[in-house]
This record gives C-alpha cells, structure tokens and sequence, in this order.
C-alpha cells in the first residue's frame, strides 16, 4: 500500500506512456491490413483511410471496446492473493504493456504477422506465473480465448463465403447483373450499418449510460442501417454501364457499384478494430489506473474511464499520421488482387466477426480474422490464388508469440519491481 | 525503425494466375496470326519475306517460352487455386505447343525454298483459314477465365463457355475434313512433283493439322476446370 500511495502517480504516468508506446504501435501497423483491402481496390484513398480510421477507430474503442478492456483488465488474472501487495498487480500489468509493445515492435521490423491480443495475452500469462503464481491465471477464461482465435477465422470465412455465394446468386449469375447489382447494393450496405450498430448498441452502451431495450435496439440499428444504405444509394446510383470498359472485362461496370460499397466497409473494419485490438491495448492501462485511483485496492470494481479509451483512441491516430500512412500505402498497393466485390465481402465477414467477438468480450485478432474471410472467398472458388504459406506462418506466430511475450513480461515485472523496490 | 507491416494479408493474396495464361495466348495467338502472311509469302516466291517471317515467329515464340518459365516458377505448391495446379501447368504448356509448331513451319519454309502446287492451293487457303478461326476461338475461351473466376466457375458464364468449347470442338471436326481432301488432291498430283518436296507438303499439312488438334486440347483443359 505504501509503495502505491509513494509511488502512484509516477506509475500512472509511466502506464499512460506504456499505453500510448502500444497503441501507437498499432496505429502504425495494424491497421493497414483491416483497411487496405478498400485501399487495393481504389474505394477511397490512403488519406480518406487515415481520416475514416480516425473517426471509427475512436468510435469502436469508445463505443464497442469496454468488454474487452474489461476482459484483460480482470478475465485472465485473478489477483485475490495480492490484495495486501496491489504494486505487484501494477508491475505486472506495467511489464505486460512494455512487452507487447517492444514485441510487436520486433515482429514488425521482421514481417512476422503478430496478433496485439495474443502479445498481451501471453504477456499477461507471463507474469501472473511468476508474479503471483500459476493458480492466479484464469486457465479456463485463456482457454476460451485461445479457442476464439481458433473459431473467429473459421466464423469469418465462413461468413464470406456465403456472402460470396449470396452476390453470385442475386447478381453476378443473372440476366442483367449491373442492374441487379444496383438492386442489392443498398441491402448489403444496409447490412453493414444494421448488423454493426445491433451488435454495438445491443446492451452494450452502458458505460456510457445509455440503456436501450431489446426492440429500441432494434429500431435503432434498423434506423442505422437504413441511413448508412441512403448514402449508399447516393454513391451508386450515379454509376453507367460502361461498354468500353467490359470489353475486355464484362463484369467491369458490376464491380464499379461494390467501389463506393468499399467505404462503408472500411469504416466497420476500422469501427471493429478500434473495438477489439485498441481495446485490448488499453486493458493493462485500465487496470493500473484503477488500483491507484481506489488507493491501492486489487477488485478493481470501479467503471471504465472514458479518458482511458479516448487515449487508445489518440495513440491509434498518433501512429498512422507518423508511420500508418506509410504502411497503409505500401500494404494497399500489394491487396489490388480482390475485385472489389469480393473485397467488400471478406471486410463485411470481417467486420461482423470482430464486432461480435466485442462483444462478448473475447479478444481476438482483426488480421487473423480477415485473413480466415479473405479464404472463405477462396473456398467459394472467388479469387485467383492464395499463399497458404501464411495460413502456416500465422500458426507458427501462435506458438511462439504466447512464450515470447511472457518471457519479456516476466523479465520486465522484475526489473520493475527492482526499480520501484 | 525499420516498420513494416504485419505482412500477412497482402502475402496471402497472390497474383491471379489467369492473367499470365491470358497474356501467353495472346502472344501465342500473335504466333498463328504470322502463318497467314507466310504463305502469301511462298506462294509469291519472295524468299527473303518468308524469312522475315519466319524470324518474326521464332521470336514470338522465344517469347512465349519465357512467360511459360516465369508462370511456371511462380506457381508454388502452397498456392490455393480455384482450379487444379497440374491442370493450370498443362494448359500453359498445351498453349506452348502451338507457338512450338507454328515456329516448326516456318523452319521448313526458311530451310527450302518451297513452290506451292497450284492443285493445292485452294485447299490450303481453306486449311489456313480454318486454323485461324480454331485457334481465334481457342484465345477467346481463354479470355473468358476472368469472367469464369468471377462467377466461380459455375452458372450462366459457363454455359456460355460451354459453348465455346464445343464451337472449338466442332471446328476441328471440320479441319479434319479439310486435311483429308488435301491429302487426297495431293496424292492425286503428286507423281507429277519433286518427290522431296511432296514428302515436306505432307509434313506442312500435319503440322497445321496439329495446331487446331493442340487448340482443341485447350477446350479439354478448360472442360477440366468447369467440371471441378
């Protein structure tokens, strides 16, 4: 209790850095790959993406993020027999930050594809075990999580893939596909705003103290929904056949209507992400700020800041105007092979997933999940070739970033722990 | 810092293998479009024209060599495709074949210099005319696998490749014939020609027989895909 009442303040200080250090790192790299696929296919530019996920990533972490804060603030760990030393809990959530941060800083510079979630996840692991004791992790709680890793790429793709088979049944397999494109666009669209804002406003406003019942939902996410197919519709309406342009492609003026579909999916992967990796990125920060506040009290029962979120949200932003934009350009350059129809099914797949996966508080890794959609598309027969290499890669960065970021985590929580004494 | 990104999305998505295949037809297909004028070349008698021509296919076939190679070396076996790996190989190497035996003709016109019989020269018109027209179908079906990927393959795009492949199909039925009535003018005439050069106009007939045979053979390929 000393040490917290001493020390407080410095550790505050040092958390929100620790916090920012992090969620900068995932503004810079991050998300290229929740936007890029609307970059590669020339629905908005690198700039409207920086300012689409500046908006939405703010929106998702406020709005949609509390459950998975709340889950790495208090799911994984269970600090009962460190009430009478809380400073443990602070190092070791201090500890856990820095590790993920300097890890996925690593894993960037080499190109490894790391998940954030699974930095802090193993992180936290890490010094919970020699922190506290073996007995202190929630194993059932990890287990759940680590089985969501494994189930959202599967829901994911196979989301995409019937939406992919939906767009060949309504559209592409018909009479006059640019017509029924034109026809369905504004369904689809409606289907971005509705399922995002229902899973969003579905009894989970109420950190912000606003409680809508079950129909009020409803009728709001219905309402969202129609407003976000209105402008779709805008968009789409204006879009010609183009003779000249199917000449050498005949679906060429079909795929120009799901163009413009591209932002209002870009918006629900950047809405998503803010929701479950700025989240989790701000859950150790959270849980420092709650024992000092309380004066050094382990329960952690107090709400949800929304400064807290705010800041995820601002080191998001702070990230991709000094390095995202860079990335985003490179990574949007290289996703040019999804036309642009199966681009916005695979981030709709994506999107719904991440939402979802909020939702219920399990984090998850927005990559890993756009990466399962990208190959339920595949699975449809619906994109020319995919490197199953990094299907391989990814599990192998399973394996090894859970020890890695608890090796660092533990390291960390000791040095920490000499410092502060 | 050296930031990259966490590579993984923009690695999964390789470039679609279709569009290499389309770009080696044309090329192949620019390989037939030369048989035409090479003859109109030997029925002149201007031996140095047939050369040029000749040269102009070797080239476009050294060409298309190359972009098989490249396709070839950039077909891992981690790759997931929406049609057979071994089949999507044979195809480019059936596609080969073609420019192969268009450059084998003009090879024999550039060694000899070769006088057409005037019996059959009609019937060769109408040989070449028919190749033409078989191999112009064989590109257009490839052409279609854009459309064919955009659909899944399934549907109302392959009716309509359906079709094409029959068309193929039925061409090449119908060049069978044409070869046989050649065959048949040019034993009737040819005890009054050079006996070499009759064995070398027998050989010139094959070898434009084959080109619509290897076009077909692209019809049977891309059967494969659609009845995956």
């Amino acid at each position: 209790m000393e040490i917290i009442a001493a020390y407080g303040t410095a550790m505050l200080i040092l958390a929100v850095i620790f916090g920012l250090y992090m969620t900068w790192g995932i503004g810079a790299n991050d998300l290229a790959n929740a936007m890029g696929t609307s970059v590669g296919a020339g629905a908005i530019s690198v700039k409207q993406a920086i300012i689409i996920a500046m908006i939405f990533e703010f929106l998702g972490a406020v709005l949609a993020g509390g459950h998975v804060t709340s889950t790495i603030r208090k799911g994984i760990i269970d600090p009962i027999s460190i009430v009478n030393n809380p400073e443990i809990l602070v190092y070791g959530m201090l500890a856990s930050m820095l590790a993920a941060a300097i890890w996925l800083m690593i894993a960037s510079a080499k190109g490894w594809p790391v998940s954030t979630t699974h930095s802090i996840i193993g992180a936290l692991i890490g010094f919970a075990i020699v922190g506290i004791g073996p007995e202190a992790v929630k194993w059932g709680k990890v287990g759940s999580v680590v089985m969501s890793w494994i189930v959202s790429p599967l829901i994911g793709g196979t989301i995409s893939f019937l939406l992919v088979m939906s767009t060949r049944k309504l559209i592409f397999n018909t009479d006059d596909p640019l017509k029924n494109a034109k026809k369905y666009a504004p369904a689809y669209i409606f289907l971005v705003g509705f399922v995002i804002s229902l899973v969003t406003i579905f009894k989970g406003l109420s950190h912000l103290h606003l409680k809508l019942t079950t129909i009020e939902s409803f009728l709001v996410a219905i309402a969202f929904g129609i407003f976000t197919a209105t402008i779709g519709w805008s968009f789409i309406r204006k879009i010609k056949d183009d003779p000249s342009a199917n000449k050498s492609f005949s679906y060429a003026s079909v795929e120009k209507v799901f163009t413009p579909m591209m932002i209002f999916t870009a918006c629900a992967m950047a809405f998503a992400h803010g929701s479950n990796d700025v989240a989790n990125g701000i859950g150790p920060l959270a849980a420092v700020y709650s024992i000092i506040s309380s004066g050094g009290e382990v329960g952690q029962s107090s709400p949800l800041p929304l400064w807290i979120l705010l800041l995820g949200g601002g080191g998001i932003v702070l990230g991709l105007i000094t390095l995202g934009y860079k990335v985003m350009m490179t990574v949007g350059k290289k996703i040019t092979e999804l036309t642009p129809s199966r681009g916005f099914c695979a981030e709709l797949a994506a999107a719904t997933t991440v939402v979802i996966a909020s939702r219920t508080g399990l984090p998850v890794s927005t990559t890993h999940i756009l990466v399962g959609a990208v190959l339920g598309v595949g699975l449809a027969r619906g994109v020319g070739a995919l490197d199953l290499r990094v299907v391989l890669n990814i599990i192998i960065s399973w394996l090894v970033t859970l020890p890695a970021g608890a090796l660092m985590a533990m390291l960390f929580f000791f040095t920490l722990k000499g410092i502060f004494g | 810092m050296p930031i990259m990104s966490n590579r993984h999305l923009s690695g999964l998505l390789r470039g679609s293998p279709f569009k290499p295949i389309q770009a080696h037809m044309r090329v192949v297909f620019s390989c037939v479009c030369l048989i035409p004028p090479l003859f109109d070349a030997v029925y002149r008698g201007e031996s140095s024209l047939v050369s040029d021509f000749a040269d102009q296919i070797k080239q476009l076939e050294t060409e298309a060599d190359k972009l098989k190679s490249t396709f070839r070396l950039n077909m891992p076996k981690s790759l997931f495709l929406p049609v057979d790996r071994k089949d999507l190989l044979s195809l480019i190497g059936d596609q080969d074949k073609i420019a192969d035996t268009a450059e084998d003709i003009g090879k024999t016109f550039s060694f000899r210099d070769m006088t057409v019989p005037e019996g059959i020269k009609a019937l060769l018109d109408e040989l070449l005319e028919g190749t033409m027209e078989i191999t112009a179908s064989a590109k257009e079906m490839i052409e279609q696998l854009d459309e064919l990927l955009e659909v899944g393959f399934a549907g109302r795009e392959l009716d309509k490749v359906s079709r094409m492949i029959a068309g193929v199909r039925r061409s090449e039925h119908n060049i069978d014939e044409i070869m046989h009535r050649i065959k048949k003018k040019l034993f009737s005439i040819e005890k009054d020609l050079d006996p070499v050069s009759v064995m070398f106009w027998y050989q010139i007939i094959d070898l434009l027989g084959l080109i619509s045979d290897q076009s077909e053979n692209l019809a049977d390929r891309l059967l494969l895909f659609l009845s995956k």
